[in-house]
């Protein structure tokens, strides 16, 4: 079976190299039988790296441990839940997996695409044959998960030397959500392969029209959805694994999966620009491009132990290779650039600056320079190695000083960019728009004042999240009241049938909302409490209103781990509100212990309790206890984001066109009953459809 | 008289005491406040964690709490603290221990200040950039000839109609 599976994915990188070599020459020459043929080799890659992925779970499910790989990352007593999952525990499962989810993505853009865009898919099939090429080199020379333990003998025959038991999974790892975290990143990370194919082929094939920017558009939509709900993951990883009551460490990798996520945002607001008005197609198609580059650079963080983290599970010497990559990527998308800049020229230009195209342009760049600010933070304890020579550190203190102000920014032109009219707005739109939001926003953050809470960024998150949310509620109510006066249904109804006729905008506005929500979520760190105490049965320590009365310690094992608990009564004024377990787990197969956070959460706030274990000092047993307001707003924001993007994906409900009877007057003045005639009315209902 | 006399003077005595033994209190408060406040300025060294001592939690470790080597910059803090260091001459101090790995933040002087200023600096060179490219389009569209006889008319009463449903629709 290993000879199986490496065998596939040697046979899929030729493949790769076959897809890319006969799709330049089929574009070159224009032989569509080999144009086909590349193509058809480019779906070939799935099935055979999906082969090769299976190959490795079979190892991972039948206890092999005559392969490294699976003797490193999984042991006999593993769950197979997480036996699934150790399969990119490593960087040369990870790499695979990288691998085999490129090729998913590719399969479904060549496959869905095959009739479709004739001038454009070749050079599209070329891209990806391009990228996996790459991946399928690292897999198959530089970290190939399926070589085995063993050694030749003197006539050069191999014997295999098998393991009894595996190393096991690292017990970060040993947790639910990092069965769906890691994939999530990963489809994110990938996914934005496509829609850089995409602009890459339309730009080297100066395809005509702007119909590779609406396909583009969508794929990033798909990247940016699943970037989105794997950096959401895994901050709820951090928050219920790790036991230091936070969700955001400002760690390298964790910055490394944001910068994309950034940049793709800055993507799906400016895109717009060329849809509707034909400009910043230079802009859009180098956004795209960095996208991309942010993805590799972020696999390289990730990979190649260049920068300190946490999250690092793989480090080695491949870096080199992710830099190479990314330097053909480079030199590649500025020639394509150089060489078909004429065909990116803007059709118009910006009018006024008080209008959607500028608010556009300051949003982009807003993110971007979030983006950069975090880039260079995250890359500065490197450059600062080169410059000076001595290693100093970044730590989430910088990161929250630089970030934060951007991040008010943007929150800001969130509720202002859709108040803003195409084109130009008037004086008088401006203050119709903006009246009732900024009341609503000053009058929150007054009360909040007066009550005491008097932090300077959260009180400013809240006047503008209040800003926000009145500008998208307003926006909904406006628009629902045109169309339930018209339809004469009630505005519940009519939210819901404005919502279906133009998805994307109002989508857009649900997926704002989310933002709001996480951001409000992310302000109620500044009134963030903690204690921590040594606790023995009996004893009781206080939180904010919580009281936690220690009732029992207990252990238990299982194969797996060996665990410790603690079993603790939660009181608010004075009644018992419920039992909290936190637990820490020893795992003999890698010696390492966890911790297993004991949550009470509400939309307020969470009690997050940790069993910290016993002091070093006086042998006791020690609770850290913290009250974190607000947390939940960031899950549910994330839900909120998600379920926004789906809607924003979906197609608009078209109006419907009725050819009714009107009643036209004739050239003589009388009534020319039953005429057929598309009503005006109809043509100036369908106007309303704007983004 | 010599009653309230004795009054005052016990009230006087028991305030005098009750502010000498609060004053330390609050002077150990002021100074644990500040402790804490440096101790999350200095990088746990122990190499196996990237947090900041004062909150170091060693995930991983076989507690989860400060670690021996974030104990021990702590009560180097502590001690920095009681001997009425400045905040600058604590950090320096651990700077010198430890090189300037040991600060959570880069030092804002030399080469390392450009990692404050850079974030502030790029983003303002590329507002002013995007100034200037508005600012250009602005100057190209006024420059452009509108619409002029040539742009099909749109007949009158067409347009009336037109203007007078959709008016009739968002009222």
């Amino acid at each position: 079976m290993d000879i199986a599976g490496s065998f596939a994915l040697l046979l899929a990188f030729v493949v790769a190299i076959y897809a890319f070599l006969a799709g330049i020459e089929g574009i070159r020459t224009r032989r569509s039988l080999l144009t086909k043929s590349a193509r058809n080799a480019g779906m070939a890659v799935f099935f055979l790296v999906t082969f090769a992925v299976g190959a490795l779970e079979y190892f991972f499910f039948t206890d092999n441990f005559s392969l490294p790989y699976v003797a490193e990352h999984s042991n006999r007593a593993l769950p197979g839940f997480y036996k699934f999952a150790a399969l990119w525990a490593g960087q040369e499962g990870s790499l695979l997996w990288w691998s085999w989810l490129l090729s998913v993505f590719a399969f479904l853009a060549l496959f869905t695409n095959r009739k479709k865009h004739p001038e454009l898919m070749p050079y599209v099939g070329v891209v990806i044959a391009g990228v996996q090429i790459f991946f399928l080199t690292l897999n198959n020379f530089v970290a190939n998960a399926f070589n085995i333990l063993g050694s030749p003998d003197a006539n050069g025959v191999m014997h295999v030397a098998t393991l009894a038991d595996g190393h096991g999974l690292t017990p970060l790892l040993q947790y639910p959500e990092m069965v769906i975290h890691p994939p999530m990143l990963y489809l994110g990370y990938t996914g934005f392969t496509i829609p850089f194919a995409f602009a890459l082929a339309a730009l080297l094939g100066r395809y005509p029209g702007e119909k590779w920017i609406h396909i583009t558009r969508r794929w990033t939509m798909v990247a940016w959805c699943f970037q989105t709900v794997g950096i959401l993951l895994g901050m709820h990883w951090a928050y219920a694994m790790l036991g230091w009551g936070g969700y955001w460490e400002w760690d390298p990798v964790e910055n490394a999966s944001l910068l994309p996520w950034i940049t793709g945002t800055a993507f799906l607001h400016s895109v717009m620009m060329q849809e509707k008005r034909g400009m910043m197609k230079v802009w859009n198609v180098w956004l795209v491009f960095t996208t991309f580059m942010l993805c590799i650079l972020g696999t390289l963080l990730t990979r190649s132990g260049a920068v300190n983290s946490v999250h690092a599970f793989a480090q080695s010497s491949i870096g080199t290779w992710f830099v190479g990559f990314l330097a053909i990527i480079l030199v590649v998308c500025f020639l394509a650039y150089w060489q078909n800049r004429d065909y990116l020229r803007s059709d118009n230009q910006l009018d006024s600056l008080v209008s959607r195209e500028s608010s556009f342009l300051f949003n982009n760049l807003v993110l971007l320079a979030a983006c950069f600010a975090v880039l260079w933070g995250t890359l500065f304890p490197i450059l600062s190695e080169w410059v000076v020579g001595s290693k100093i550190s970044v730590g989430a203190p910088f990161f929250n000083k630089v970030n934060v102000p951007i991040a008010m920014f943007l929150l800001f032109l969130t509720g202002v960019g859709p108040l803003l009219a195409w084109r130009k707005t008037s004086a008088d739109a401006l203050k119709r728009n903006f009246a009732w939001p900024s009341a609503g926003g000053l009058f929150a953050g007054i009360v909040a004042f007066v009550f005491g809470y008097r932090d300077f960024y959260p009180l400013v998150c809240l006047i503008l999240s209040v800003f926000v949310v009145l500008t998208i509620f307003l926006e909904f109510y406006r628009g629902a009241r045109v169309v339930a006066a018209r339809e004469g249904t009630n505005l519940l109804s009519a939210v819901g049938a404005l919502t279906m006729r133009n998805t994307r905008r109002y989508g857009g506005y649900v997926i704002h909302l989310g933002i709001v929500m996480i951001f409000i979520g992310i302000a109620g760190s500044a009134f963030n409490k903690d204690v921590q105490a040594e606790l023995s049965v009996g004893q009781s320590m206080t939180i904010g209103p919580y009281t936690i009365l220690c009732q029992n310690f207990d252990a238990t094992a299982n194969d797996n781990y060996q665990s410790a608990r603690a079993t603790l009564e939660i009181f608010r004024g004075g009644k018992s509100q419920m039992m909290l377990y936190p637990e820490r787990r020893f795992f003999p197969a890698s010696g390492e212990t966890e911790t297993m956070v004991a949550l009470r959460s509400t939309p307020l706030q969470d009690l997050y309790v940790v069993y910290s274990g016993r002091s070093p000092e006086s042998g006791n047993p020690v609770i850290h206890a913290f009250l974190n307001p607000l947390v939940k707003w960031i899950w549910f924001g994330g839900i909120v984001v998600v379920l926004g993007t789906g809607l924003a994906m979906l197609p608009n409900r078209r109006t419907a066109l009725v050819l009714a009877s009107v009643p036209e007057k004739s050239w003589d003045g009388t009534v020319a009953a039953g005429a057929p005639m598309q009503g005006v009315a109809a043509v100036a209902r369908r106007a309303d459809a704007h983004d | 008289m010599t009653r309230r006399v004795s009054l005052a003077i016990f009230a006087i005595l028991a305030a005098a005491l009750f502010l000498a033994y609060s004053a330390p209190a609050q002077q150990t408060a002021a100074q644990s406040a500040r402790a804490k406040k440096l101790g999350n300025q200095v990088k746990c060294m122990c190499g196996g964690c990237n947090d900041a001592a004062g909150s170091c939690y060693h995930s991983g470790g076989t507690f989860s709490g400060p670690c021996p080597m974030a104990l021990d910059m702590l009560k180097k803090v502590d001690a920095h603290v009681a001997n009425n260091d400045s905040d600058s001459a604590t950090l320096n101090a651990f700077v010198q221990e430890y090189g300037p790995l040991v600060l959570i933040e880069p030092p804002k002087s030399g080469f390392n200040l450009t990692a404050w200023i850079m974030p502030i600096a790029v983003p303002l060179i590329a507002f002013f950039a995007v100034w200037e490219v508005v600012r250009r389009w602005r100057h190209r569209a006024a420059l452009t000839p509108t619409a002029g006889p040539t742009a099909p008319a749109v007949p009158h009463d067409l347009l009336e109609r037109v203007q007078r449903e959709t008016h009739k629709d968002d009222a």
